[in-house]
Protein backbone atom coordinates (compact mmCIF):
# COMPACT_ATOMS: atom_id res chain seq x y z
CA UNK A 1 0.00 0.00 0.00
CA UNK A 2 0.85 3.44 -0.35
CA UNK A 3 2.46 5.87 2.04
CA UNK A 4 0.75 9.59 2.71
CA UNK A 5 2.01 11.75 4.72
CA UNK A 6 0.45 15.38 5.23
CA UNK A 7 -1.38 14.84 2.13
CA UNK A 8 1.54 14.76 -0.14
CA UNK A 9 2.45 11.33 -1.96
CA UNK A 10 5.52 9.85 -0.85
CA UNK A 11 5.66 6.76 -1.78
CA UNK A 12 4.07 4.33 -4.14
CA UNK A 13 3.37 1.47 -7.00
CA UNK A 14 2.58 1.10 -10.32
CA UNK A 15 -1.25 2.23 -10.35
CA UNK A 16 -4.06 3.01 -12.47
CA UNK A 17 -4.00 6.76 -11.62
CA UNK A 18 -3.19 9.41 -9.50
CA UNK A 19 -6.53 10.73 -7.71
CA UNK A 20 -6.78 14.26 -5.55
CA UNK A 21 -9.75 14.32 -3.48
CA UNK A 22 -10.35 17.77 -2.19
CA UNK A 23 -13.05 17.89 0.72
CA UNK A 24 -13.44 19.77 3.79
CA UNK A 25 -14.85 16.40 5.51
CA UNK A 26 -12.37 13.76 6.54
CA UNK A 27 -14.93 11.26 6.47
CA UNK A 28 -15.62 12.36 2.80
CA UNK A 29 -12.04 11.85 1.68
CA UNK A 30 -11.34 8.63 3.92
CA UNK A 31 -14.13 6.45 1.93
CA UNK A 32 -13.24 8.02 -1.24
CA UNK A 33 -9.80 6.88 -0.67
CA UNK A 34 -11.08 3.50 0.34
CA UNK A 35 -13.17 3.13 -2.74
CA UNK A 36 -10.73 4.19 -5.45
CA UNK A 37 -7.63 2.87 -3.60
CA UNK A 38 -9.63 -0.98 -3.98
CA UNK A 39 -9.67 0.15 -8.00
CA UNK A 40 -6.17 0.63 -7.85
CA UNK A 41 -5.51 4.23 -7.72
CA UNK A 42 -3.23 6.38 -5.96
CA UNK A 43 -5.34 8.84 -3.98
CA UNK A 44 -4.15 12.43 -2.18
CA UNK A 45 -6.17 14.43 0.14
CA UNK A 46 -6.73 17.79 1.20
CA UNK A 47 -9.17 19.67 3.29
CA UNK A 48 -9.30 22.75 0.93
CA UNK A 49 -8.95 24.42 -2.28
CA UNK A 50 -5.98 26.01 -1.38
CA UNK A 51 -4.33 22.99 0.36
CA UNK A 52 -5.49 21.47 -3.45
CA UNK A 53 -3.19 24.30 -5.19
CA UNK A 54 -0.58 23.85 -2.39
CA UNK A 55 -1.01 19.62 -3.18
CA UNK A 56 -1.01 20.06 -7.00
CA UNK A 57 1.93 22.27 -7.22
CA UNK A 58 4.43 19.80 -4.99
CA UNK A 59 7.05 18.32 -6.57
CA UNK A 60 6.10 15.08 -9.35
CA UNK A 61 2.43 15.86 -8.74
CA UNK A 62 2.38 18.60 -11.53
CA UNK A 63 2.69 16.18 -13.85
CA UNK A 64 1.00 13.18 -12.55
CA UNK A 65 -1.95 13.98 -11.14
CA UNK A 66 -4.52 12.45 -13.06
CA UNK A 67 -8.09 13.58 -11.42
CA UNK A 68 -9.30 15.94 -9.55
CA UNK A 69 -12.21 15.13 -7.31
CA UNK A 70 -13.44 18.77 -5.67
CA UNK A 71 -16.18 19.53 -3.29
CA UNK A 72 -17.88 22.61 -3.24
CA UNK A 73 -18.96 24.13 -0.05
CA UNK A 74 -15.62 24.03 1.80
CA UNK A 75 -13.78 27.10 3.93
CA UNK A 76 -11.06 29.13 2.41
CA UNK A 77 -10.68 28.65 -1.33
CA UNK A 78 -14.06 27.03 -1.69
CA UNK A 79 -14.82 24.56 -4.78
CA UNK A 80 -15.93 26.95 -7.02
CA UNK A 81 -12.66 29.14 -6.88
CA UNK A 82 -10.40 25.81 -6.64
CA UNK A 83 -11.90 24.59 -9.83
CA UNK A 84 -11.78 28.06 -12.15
CA UNK A 85 -8.26 27.93 -11.04
CA UNK A 86 -7.47 24.27 -11.81
CA UNK A 87 -8.92 24.67 -15.23
CA UNK A 88 -7.03 27.67 -15.81
CA UNK A 89 -3.82 26.61 -14.82
CA UNK A 90 -4.19 22.89 -15.52
CA UNK A 91 -6.73 22.45 -18.10
CA UNK A 92 -5.23 19.09 -18.93
CA UNK A 93 -6.72 17.41 -15.31
CA UNK A 94 -9.71 16.19 -15.40
CA UNK A 95 -12.06 17.18 -12.87
CA UNK A 96 -15.09 15.66 -11.37
CA UNK A 97 -17.32 17.82 -8.22
CA UNK A 98 -18.81 15.76 -5.64
CA UNK A 99 -21.00 17.61 -3.61
CA UNK A 100 -23.74 17.01 -1.52
CA UNK A 101 -25.94 19.69 -2.69
CA UNK A 102 -27.93 18.96 -5.79
CA UNK A 103 -27.69 22.37 -7.72
CA UNK A 104 -28.87 21.89 -11.40
CA UNK A 105 -27.64 25.73 -11.89
CA UNK A 106 -24.37 25.04 -10.74
CA UNK A 107 -24.16 21.48 -11.60
CA UNK A 108 -24.89 23.46 -15.88
CA UNK A 109 -22.29 26.18 -15.25
CA UNK A 110 -19.33 23.55 -13.74
CA UNK A 111 -20.28 20.55 -16.81
CA UNK A 112 -19.45 24.05 -19.03
CA UNK A 113 -17.01 24.88 -17.64
CA UNK A 114 -15.29 21.62 -18.60
CA UNK A 115 -16.30 19.63 -15.07
CA UNK A 116 -15.93 15.98 -16.28
CA UNK A 117 -18.97 15.10 -14.00
CA UNK A 118 -21.26 16.37 -11.07
CA UNK A 119 -21.89 14.08 -8.12
CA UNK A 120 -24.20 14.42 -5.37
CA UNK A 121 -23.47 12.51 -2.72
CA UNK A 122 -24.10 10.36 -1.51
CA UNK A 123 -22.64 8.34 -4.54
CA UNK A 124 -22.26 4.98 -5.00
CA UNK A 125 -18.66 3.56 -5.36
CA UNK A 126 -19.74 1.68 -8.74
CA UNK A 127 -20.77 4.80 -9.86
CA UNK A 128 -17.90 7.01 -8.60
CA UNK A 129 -15.16 4.46 -10.19
CA UNK A 130 -16.93 4.83 -13.48
CA UNK A 131 -16.96 8.62 -13.14
CA UNK A 132 -13.45 8.48 -12.70
CA UNK A 133 -12.13 5.96 -15.06
CA UNK A 134 -14.44 7.98 -17.53
CA UNK A 135 -12.44 10.96 -16.75
CA UNK A 136 -8.99 8.38 -16.79
CA UNK A 137 -9.59 8.02 -21.03
CA UNK A 138 -10.48 11.97 -21.08
CA UNK A 139 -6.81 12.62 -20.12
CA UNK A 140 -5.38 9.88 -21.81
CA UNK A 141 -7.13 11.34 -24.81
CA UNK A 142 -5.61 14.69 -24.16
CA UNK A 143 -2.19 13.21 -24.30
CA UNK A 144 -2.54 11.89 -27.68
CA UNK B 1 -25.85 55.92 13.76
CA UNK B 2 -28.30 54.59 16.08
CA UNK B 3 -32.00 53.79 16.21
CA UNK B 4 -33.93 52.01 18.49
CA UNK B 5 -37.12 50.41 17.90
CA UNK B 6 -39.74 52.96 20.08
CA UNK B 7 -41.58 51.06 22.78
CA UNK B 8 -43.90 52.77 25.76
CA UNK B 9 -41.58 51.41 28.17
CA UNK B 10 -38.61 53.14 27.26
CA UNK B 11 -39.85 56.53 26.30
CA UNK B 12 -35.67 57.11 26.92
CA UNK B 13 -34.82 55.38 23.77
CA UNK B 14 -37.01 57.02 21.32
CA UNK B 15 -34.97 59.87 22.16
CA UNK B 16 -32.01 58.37 20.40
CA UNK B 17 -34.20 57.21 17.55
CA UNK B 18 -33.92 58.68 13.72
CA UNK B 19 -37.67 56.97 13.30
CA UNK B 20 -40.16 60.01 13.17
CA UNK B 21 -41.51 61.20 16.33
CA UNK B 22 -45.78 60.89 16.73
CA UNK B 23 -47.18 64.54 15.78
CA UNK B 24 -49.50 64.13 18.80
CA UNK B 25 -48.75 63.24 22.69
CA UNK B 26 -49.30 59.56 23.14
CA UNK B 27 -52.95 58.70 23.80
CA UNK B 28 -52.85 57.97 27.18
CA UNK B 29 -54.95 54.71 28.64
CA UNK B 30 -56.45 53.25 31.81
CA UNK B 31 -57.58 49.20 31.94
CA UNK B 32 -59.85 48.31 34.62
CA UNK B 33 -59.68 44.12 34.57
CA UNK B 34 -56.99 42.34 34.93
CA UNK B 35 -58.20 38.57 33.60
CA UNK B 36 -57.47 37.41 30.37
CA UNK B 37 -59.15 40.38 28.35
CA UNK B 38 -57.03 42.89 30.44
CA UNK B 39 -53.98 41.07 30.32
CA UNK B 40 -54.12 40.67 25.68
CA UNK B 41 -55.38 44.67 25.77
CA UNK B 42 -52.05 45.55 28.01
CA UNK B 43 -50.12 43.01 25.65
CA UNK B 44 -50.75 44.38 22.57
CA UNK B 45 -51.57 48.04 23.27
CA UNK B 46 -47.93 48.50 25.34
CA UNK B 47 -46.32 47.28 22.23
CA UNK B 48 -47.76 50.71 20.25
CA UNK B 49 -45.54 53.44 20.64
CA UNK B 50 -48.46 56.56 20.17
CA UNK B 51 -50.42 54.54 23.29
CA UNK B 52 -49.39 55.59 26.88
CA UNK B 53 -50.94 52.61 29.49
CA UNK B 54 -51.14 54.73 32.53
CA UNK B 55 -52.31 51.69 35.11
CA UNK B 56 -54.09 48.70 35.36
CA UNK B 57 -56.70 47.68 38.39
CA UNK B 58 -58.39 45.09 39.29
CA UNK B 59 -60.31 43.55 42.68
CA UNK B 60 -58.59 40.48 42.34
CA UNK B 61 -55.00 41.13 43.50
CA UNK B 62 -53.96 37.61 42.08
CA UNK B 63 -55.30 38.87 38.68
CA UNK B 64 -52.91 37.54 36.19
CA UNK B 65 -52.56 41.33 34.10
CA UNK B 66 -51.48 42.60 37.62
CA UNK B 67 -48.34 40.14 37.25
CA UNK B 68 -47.67 40.83 33.91
CA UNK B 69 -48.11 44.97 33.97
CA UNK B 70 -45.57 44.61 36.78
CA UNK B 71 -43.07 42.60 34.71
CA UNK B 72 -44.05 45.44 31.85
CA UNK B 73 -43.36 48.31 34.34
CA UNK B 74 -47.34 49.33 33.79
CA UNK B 75 -48.27 51.10 37.39
CA UNK B 76 -50.80 49.04 38.82
CA UNK B 77 -53.39 50.52 41.43
CA UNK B 78 -55.62 49.47 44.18
CA UNK B 79 -58.30 51.52 43.86
CA UNK B 80 -60.90 52.21 40.33
CA UNK B 81 -60.72 55.92 41.47
CA UNK B 82 -57.05 56.61 42.13
CA UNK B 83 -56.68 55.22 38.31
CA UNK B 84 -59.73 57.29 36.11
CA UNK B 85 -58.69 60.53 38.00
CA UNK B 86 -55.06 60.14 36.53
CA UNK B 87 -54.35 63.77 35.33
CA UNK B 88 -54.42 64.20 31.55
CA UNK B 89 -56.12 60.42 31.21
CA UNK B 90 -57.90 59.99 27.68
CA UNK B 91 -59.83 56.52 27.95
CA UNK B 92 -60.79 54.36 30.45
CA UNK B 93 -60.92 50.61 29.10
CA UNK B 94 -63.56 48.64 30.96
CA UNK B 95 -63.41 45.03 30.69
CA UNK B 96 -65.15 43.81 33.55
CA UNK B 97 -68.35 43.46 31.90
CA UNK B 98 -70.06 44.73 35.85
CA UNK B 99 -72.70 46.96 35.18
CA UNK B 100 -71.77 48.45 38.82
CA UNK B 101 -68.28 49.51 37.53
CA UNK B 102 -70.53 51.34 34.73
CA UNK B 103 -72.20 53.56 36.65
CA UNK B 104 -69.08 54.48 38.85
CA UNK B 105 -67.55 55.22 35.89
CA UNK B 106 -70.01 57.41 34.73
CA UNK B 107 -69.61 59.29 37.93
CA UNK B 108 -65.93 59.37 38.51
CA UNK B 109 -64.32 59.45 34.93
CA UNK B 110 -63.58 63.30 34.50
CA UNK B 111 -64.64 65.10 31.75
CA UNK B 112 -62.10 65.30 28.70
CA UNK B 113 -61.90 61.13 29.24
CA UNK B 114 -63.80 58.44 27.39
CA UNK B 115 -64.69 54.95 28.60
CA UNK B 116 -64.86 52.28 26.62
CA UNK B 117 -67.11 49.26 28.26
CA UNK B 118 -69.70 47.02 27.39
CA UNK B 119 -70.07 45.35 24.21
CA UNK B 120 -67.60 47.86 22.85
CA UNK B 121 -65.19 46.93 25.11
CA UNK B 122 -65.77 42.87 24.29
CA UNK B 123 -65.42 43.79 20.16
CA UNK B 124 -62.00 45.72 21.27
CA UNK B 125 -60.71 42.53 23.00
CA UNK B 126 -61.93 40.25 20.22
CA UNK B 127 -60.00 42.24 18.00
CA UNK B 128 -56.68 42.04 20.29
CA UNK B 129 -57.15 38.77 20.68
CA UNK B 130 -56.56 38.31 16.67
CA UNK B 131 -53.91 40.93 16.50
CA UNK B 132 -52.24 38.64 19.09
CA UNK B 133 -53.04 35.48 16.93
CA UNK B 134 -51.95 36.90 13.74
CA UNK B 135 -48.71 37.87 15.48
CA UNK B 136 -48.24 34.36 16.70
CA UNK B 137 -49.08 33.11 12.77
CA UNK B 138 -46.92 35.27 10.96
CA UNK B 139 -43.63 34.56 13.40
CA UNK B 140 -44.51 30.73 12.63
CA UNK B 141 -45.14 31.64 8.76
CA UNK B 142 -41.64 34.03 8.69
CA UNK B 143 -39.79 31.01 10.61
CA UNK B 144 -40.71 28.43 8.13
CA UNK B 145 -40.20 31.00 4.77
CA UNK B 146 -36.80 30.99 6.51
CA UNK B 147 -36.26 26.90 7.13
CA UNK B 148 -36.16 27.08 2.46
CA UNK B 149 -32.79 28.58 3.01
CA UNK B 150 -32.18 25.74 4.65
CA UNK B 151 -32.05 23.14 1.84
CA UNK B 152 -28.54 23.94 0.95
CA UNK B 153 -27.06 23.63 4.56
CA UNK B 154 -29.44 20.52 5.11
CA UNK B 155 -28.11 18.89 2.02
CA UNK B 156 -24.37 19.21 2.94
CA UNK B 157 -24.75 18.31 6.55
CA UNK B 158 -27.10 15.13 5.86
CA UNK B 159 -25.01 13.68 2.37
CA UNK B 160 -21.77 13.85 4.20
CA UNK B 161 -22.40 11.03 6.93
CA UNK B 162 -24.52 9.61 3.79
CA UNK B 163 -21.70 9.19 1.70
CA UNK B 164 -19.54 7.87 4.58
CA UNK B 165 -22.16 5.31 5.69
CA UNK B 166 -22.41 4.16 2.13
CA UNK B 167 -18.72 4.09 1.22
CA UNK B 168 -17.96 2.05 4.71
CA UNK B 169 -21.23 -0.52 3.62
CA UNK B 170 -19.70 -1.07 0.49
CA UNK B 171 -16.15 -1.32 2.09
CA UNK B 172 -17.54 -4.30 4.59
CA UNK B 173 -19.40 -6.25 1.86
CA UNK B 174 -15.90 -7.63 1.08
CA UNK B 175 -13.74 -6.38 4.38
CA UNK B 176 -12.09 -9.88 5.87
CA UNK B 177 -9.85 -7.73 8.71
CA UNK B 178 -12.79 -8.52 11.76
CA UNK B 179 -10.90 -5.44 13.34
CA UNK B 180 -11.70 -3.43 10.45
CA UNK B 181 -15.12 -4.56 10.36
CA UNK B 182 -15.91 -3.16 13.80
CA UNK B 183 -14.15 -0.18 13.56
CA UNK B 184 -16.34 0.62 10.26
CA UNK B 185 -19.32 -0.12 12.08
CA UNK B 186 -18.86 1.78 14.63
CA UNK B 187 -18.19 4.74 12.33
CA UNK B 188 -21.45 4.14 10.58
CA UNK B 189 -23.32 4.33 13.88
CA UNK B 190 -21.60 7.20 14.76
CA UNK B 191 -22.74 9.14 11.19
CA UNK B 192 -25.90 7.96 11.31
CA UNK B 193 -26.53 9.60 14.77
CA UNK B 194 -24.71 12.59 13.20
CA UNK B 195 -28.00 12.20 10.94
CA UNK B 196 -30.29 12.16 12.88
CA UNK B 197 -28.64 14.84 15.39
CA UNK B 198 -29.75 17.02 12.41
CA UNK B 199 -33.21 16.21 11.90
CA UNK B 200 -33.77 16.46 15.57
CA UNK B 201 -32.55 20.22 15.60
CA UNK B 202 -34.65 21.42 12.81
CA UNK B 203 -37.95 19.85 14.05
CA UNK B 204 -37.35 21.07 16.82
CA UNK B 205 -36.68 24.71 15.60
CA UNK B 206 -39.49 24.54 12.86
CA UNK B 207 -42.30 23.44 15.79
CA UNK B 208 -44.76 26.12 16.19
CA UNK B 209 -43.89 28.58 19.34
CA UNK B 210 -44.77 26.54 22.92
CA UNK B 211 -48.04 27.77 24.41
CA UNK B 212 -46.43 27.98 27.96
CA UNK B 213 -46.10 30.17 30.30
CA UNK B 214 -42.60 32.90 29.52
CA UNK B 215 -39.49 31.45 31.98
CA UNK B 216 -35.98 31.77 32.13
CA UNK B 217 -33.40 31.30 29.52
CA UNK B 218 -30.04 30.89 29.44
CA UNK B 219 -28.78 33.22 27.26
CA UNK B 220 -25.78 31.85 25.81
CA UNK B 221 -26.55 28.11 25.44
CA UNK B 222 -30.04 29.73 23.72
CA UNK B 223 -27.18 31.81 21.19
CA UNK B 224 -24.69 28.67 20.78
CA UNK B 225 -28.02 26.84 19.75
CA UNK B 226 -29.01 29.74 17.26
CA UNK B 227 -25.47 29.16 15.54
CA UNK B 228 -25.99 25.82 15.35
CA UNK B 229 -29.44 26.17 13.36
CA UNK B 230 -27.88 29.34 11.69
CA UNK B 231 -25.09 27.39 9.74
CA UNK B 232 -27.76 25.37 7.79
CA UNK B 233 -29.06 29.14 6.01
CA UNK B 234 -25.39 30.63 6.19
CA UNK B 235 -21.87 29.38 5.45
CA UNK B 236 -20.50 30.42 8.55
CA UNK B 237 -16.77 27.95 7.78
CA UNK B 238 -15.01 31.53 7.01
CA UNK B 239 -16.64 33.33 9.42
CA UNK B 240 -14.60 34.20 12.81
CA UNK B 241 -17.10 33.68 15.87
CA UNK B 242 -16.47 35.57 19.17
CA UNK B 243 -18.06 34.94 21.97
CA UNK B 244 -18.02 37.32 24.93
CA UNK B 245 -20.54 35.37 27.32
CA UNK B 246 -20.98 36.74 30.64
CA UNK B 247 -21.89 33.68 32.72
CA UNK B 248 -25.04 32.93 33.74
CA UNK B 249 -27.43 35.98 32.13
CA UNK B 250 -30.59 34.44 32.09
CA UNK B 251 -33.81 36.63 30.38
CA UNK B 252 -37.53 36.10 30.83
CA UNK B 253 -39.18 35.05 27.78
CA UNK B 254 -40.40 32.17 25.88
CA UNK B 255 -37.41 30.07 24.70
CA UNK B 256 -38.46 28.68 20.93
CA UNK B 257 -39.59 32.75 20.02
CA UNK B 258 -35.80 34.03 21.41
CA UNK B 259 -34.39 31.34 19.43
CA UNK B 260 -35.70 32.60 16.61
CA UNK B 261 -34.74 35.65 17.26
CA UNK B 262 -31.04 35.04 17.72
CA UNK B 263 -31.28 32.83 14.57
CA UNK B 264 -32.29 35.54 12.61
CA UNK B 265 -30.25 38.04 13.67
CA UNK B 266 -27.30 35.72 13.27
CA UNK B 267 -28.72 34.55 9.71
CA UNK B 268 -28.44 38.90 8.52
CA UNK B 269 -24.69 39.11 10.01
CA UNK B 270 -23.38 36.74 8.38
CA UNK B 271 -25.38 37.35 5.20
CA UNK B 272 -24.18 41.11 5.72
CA UNK B 273 -20.34 39.94 5.60
CA UNK B 274 -20.85 38.00 2.15
CA UNK B 275 -18.97 34.99 3.66
CA UNK B 276 -15.62 36.52 5.20
CA UNK B 277 -15.72 38.67 8.55
CA UNK B 278 -16.17 38.45 12.63
CA UNK B 279 -19.29 37.73 14.12
CA UNK B 280 -19.41 38.85 17.50
CA UNK B 281 -22.27 37.60 20.16
CA UNK B 282 -21.99 39.28 23.53
CA UNK B 283 -24.13 39.11 26.61
CA UNK B 284 -24.04 41.36 29.38
CA UNK B 285 -25.53 41.47 32.75
CA UNK B 286 -25.70 45.37 34.20
CA UNK B 287 -27.00 46.09 37.51
CA UNK B 288 -30.46 46.86 36.46
CA UNK B 289 -30.67 45.60 32.98
CA UNK B 290 -29.16 42.80 30.54
CA UNK B 291 -28.00 43.46 27.16
CA UNK B 292 -27.20 41.60 24.48
CA UNK B 293 -25.17 42.38 21.19
CA UNK B 294 -24.99 40.31 17.94
CA UNK B 295 -22.30 42.49 15.69
CA UNK B 296 -20.83 41.96 12.26
CA UNK B 297 -17.99 43.24 10.35
CA UNK B 298 -20.26 43.28 7.36
CA UNK B 299 -21.61 45.89 4.81
CA UNK B 300 -23.37 48.22 7.28
CA UNK B 301 -27.17 49.86 6.66
CA UNK B 302 -27.56 52.81 4.81
CA UNK B 303 -28.55 55.53 7.13
CA UNK B 304 -31.58 56.53 5.13
CA UNK B 305 -32.52 52.79 5.41
CA UNK B 306 -32.32 52.67 9.26
CA UNK B 307 -35.08 54.27 10.32
CA UNK B 308 -37.04 51.30 7.76
CA UNK B 309 -35.29 47.81 8.97
CA UNK B 310 -38.35 47.40 11.37
CA UNK B 311 -40.96 47.95 9.11
CA UNK B 312 -43.12 44.83 7.91
CA UNK B 313 -42.80 44.12 4.57
CA UNK B 314 -39.18 45.87 4.64
CA UNK B 315 -36.30 43.84 3.31
CA UNK B 316 -33.61 45.08 0.99
CA UNK B 317 -32.97 41.59 -0.41
CA UNK B 318 -33.92 40.62 -3.81
CA UNK B 319 -37.55 39.30 -4.52
CA UNK B 320 -38.14 35.63 -3.48
CA UNK B 321 -35.05 35.70 -0.87
CA UNK B 322 -36.50 37.83 2.26
CA UNK B 323 -40.29 38.11 3.20
CA UNK B 324 -39.90 41.43 4.92
CA UNK B 325 -40.64 39.95 8.42
CA UNK B 326 -37.79 38.99 10.10
CA UNK B 327 -36.79 42.37 11.92
CA UNK B 328 -40.57 43.00 12.66
CA UNK B 329 -41.18 39.87 14.18
CA UNK B 330 -37.74 40.41 16.23
CA UNK B 331 -39.13 43.43 17.44
CA UNK B 332 -42.43 42.11 18.67
CA UNK B 333 -40.98 39.39 20.26
CA UNK B 334 -38.53 41.63 22.08
CA UNK B 335 -40.98 44.27 22.90
CA UNK B 336 -43.45 41.22 24.56
CA UNK B 337 -40.15 40.61 26.49
CA UNK B 338 -40.51 44.05 27.44
CA UNK B 339 -37.23 44.41 26.05
CA UNK B 340 -36.18 47.16 23.17
CA UNK B 341 -34.17 46.41 19.64
CA UNK B 342 -31.53 48.99 18.69
CA UNK B 343 -29.13 49.18 15.90
CA UNK B 344 -25.50 50.72 15.27
CA UNK B 345 -24.05 50.86 11.80
CA UNK B 346 -21.58 51.89 9.82
CA UNK B 347 -21.43 51.18 5.86
CA UNK B 348 -18.50 49.25 4.62
CA UNK B 349 -17.65 48.83 8.77
CA UNK B 350 -20.51 47.04 9.83
CA UNK B 351 -23.12 46.62 11.83
CA UNK B 352 -24.63 45.82 16.00
CA UNK B 353 -28.02 45.05 17.17
CA UNK B 354 -28.46 45.30 20.95
CA UNK B 355 -31.17 44.09 22.69
CA UNK B 356 -31.68 45.55 26.05
CA UNK B 357 -33.87 43.82 28.84
CA UNK B 358 -34.81 45.74 31.95
CA UNK B 359 -34.79 43.99 35.23
CA UNK B 360 -32.17 42.19 37.30
CA UNK B 361 -30.50 39.14 35.55
CA UNK B 362 -28.71 36.03 36.56
CA UNK B 363 -31.36 36.58 39.93
CA UNK B 364 -32.66 33.06 39.67
CA UNK B 365 -29.87 30.62 37.92
CA UNK B 366 -32.61 28.21 36.59
CA UNK B 367 -31.96 28.48 33.00
CA UNK B 368 -33.74 26.70 29.92
CA UNK B 369 -32.38 24.80 27.16
CA UNK B 370 -35.00 22.52 24.27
Amino acid sequence: MSEFKSGFFVGGESCNGRVLVVDDEPDIRKVVRMTLQKAGYDVLEAENGEKAIETINYGENRLLLDVMICDIRMPKVNGIEAIAYFRQNYPRVPLIVLTGFPDTDMATALLRQGVVDYLVKPVEGEKLKASVARAMEQRELAHL
Amino acid sequence: MTIISPTMSHPQAENQGSEPAPASPPMRVAIIGAGRGGMALLDVLHQISRIQIVGITDQNPLAPGLTRAQELHVPVYDRVTDLITHQGLNLVIDVTGDPAMESVLREEVPAGADVVNGQTARLLWVLVQHESTLQTELLHAEKLAGIGSFAAGIAHDMNNPLQLILGLAENLTDETDLEAVHLQAHDIIEAVKRTTAICRDLTSYSRRSSLRQDCLIGVSGKLDEALKIARYAVALQDIDIRKLYQPDVVVKGNPDELLHVFVNLITNAVQAMDHHGTLTLETHAMADATQIRVSDTGSGIAPELLGRIFEPFFTTKPPGKGTGLGLYNIKNVIHHMNGTIGVDSQIGRGSTFTLTFPGESGADERTTSS
